[in-house]
């Protein structure tokens, strides 16, 4: 019985702490409820994938678009737009590291 | 002394490999297009979408049988190449050579130097101030100096570990994918060459450095083919590069070299 509360309380200490370390910043997965930090993840990782030819189009467009909304006091769209700006970031960066095996198919 | 026979031998067989590699691979290209769109024979690339669609080539055929909207352009093109005194520039004093010679790797500065990049230089030499990349005053002489080597056949030499690995990273780029719809140039003018995107047939790679620079009915007027490079990108929502950065110049370098044998056209008419 002792065992079996330990594993449960283990269990739910450990899905306690997963939940709770989602809604902080994950560079992985480009995720913030911050938009400081939000913001800050966007950029830099638009500024690694100029650096290396590989930016996307609209994200520059959407960093200042989130800082606009930010400024007007709408945080939670601004915090959701910067969010989907880093996404941009990171799929261009799994880009990035594709580009070194592009070559014909033929 | 030996040394330096195995060193010079092996600068020798390098470079061997090198052009040889681009053989092999203008080869292979020809041979996908041969599977692909086996009725188009290789010398009919020179005109683009219009070997490929009849109804397109009626069209293009109509244009080009009455004034094509680009002639005056080029003409003007004629009188600025002299007006601005690009004939005193030792690189496009003979202008039939300079579209032969262009893209070529300069050792020097270890640069793919194109066509356009050799006009802009002079330009600024002779008159003190900066040309613009992508439409005006450049097409316009551009268009005019390739239509001077018109017949002649493109002629890309890449013949130094230097050239060699500027033209690895134009091929590199040419088939790696990029932007939100995770595309490469090749998935389009390569692989799905002849086929509709849209309302638009797709053209082939081979052979589009032959009549450049283009007119585009979308542009109603003249661009150049770094600009066509940016457009691409940009429907790609790929950031575009800069008209005549080294990565557009060295795609440049690796596209044109895989039209060598291919006649440069004056007929520089797109939709």
């Amino acid at each position: 019985m002792k065992k079996l509360l330990l594993t449960t309380m283990a269990v739910f200490a450990l899905t306690v702490q997963a939940g709770s370390s989602s809604s902080v910043h994950n560079w992985n997965n480009g995720y913030s409820n911050s938009f400081k930090s939000a913001i800050k993840a966007a950029e830099t990782g638009y500024k690694a994938n100029l650096a290396v030819n590989m930016a996307w189009r609209d994200t520059r467009k959407m960093i200042t678009e989130a800082k606009k909304l930010h400024k007007a006091g709408k945080n939670v769209a601004a915090i959701a737009l910067a969010n989907k700006a880093h996404k941009q970031t990171v799929n261009a960066t799994a880009q990035t590291a594709l580009t070194e095996s592009a070559g014909p198919r033929f | 002394m030996k040394k330096l026979i195995t060193t010079v031998a092996g600068l020798g067989l390098l470079v061997n490999v090198a052009s040889a590699d681009v053989a092999s691979d203008q080869k292979a290209f020809i041979n996908h297009f041969k599977t692909i769109l086996p009725n188009v024979e290789f010398a009919d690339y020179t005109n683009g979408v219009y070997a490929v669609d009849q109804d397109s080539r009626e069209q293009f055929e109509e244009i080009l049988d009455g004034i094509p909207p680009y002639e005056e352009a080029v003409e003007k093109g004629g009188k600025e190449y002299l007006k601005f005194g690009l004939n005193k520039c030792t690189s496009l004093k003979n202008p039939a050579v300079a579209r032969i010679k262009h893209p070529y790797f300069d050792e020097a500065t270890q640069q793919v130097v194109t066509l356009e990049s050799a006009i802009k230089k002079c330009y600024q030499q002779q008159t003190g101030k900066k040309l613009g990349s992508k439409k005006g005053k450049i097409v316009r002489i551009s268009a005019w100096i390739s239509d001077q080597a018109a017949g002649q056949k493109v002629n890309v030499k890449v013949e130094s570990i230097g050239a060699r690995v500027a033209y690895e990273k134009g091929k590199t780029f040419f088939y790696a994918k990029r932007g939100q719809l995770n595309m490469s140039c090749a998935d389009c003018h390569v692989y799905n060459a002849g086929k509709k995107a849209r309302a638009d047939i797709l053209s082939p790679a081979l052979g589009h450095t032959t009549h450049i620079p283009m007119y585009r009915a979308k542009w109603s007027g003249m661009g150049t083919l770094h600009r066509r490079y940016g457009g691409c990108l940009k429907n790609m929502r790929a950031k575009p590069l800069k008209a005549q950065s080294e990565a557009f110049r060295n795609m440049e370098f690796f596209h044109q070299a895989m039209s060598n044998g291919l006649e440069i056209t004056a007929d520089r008419y797109r939709k």
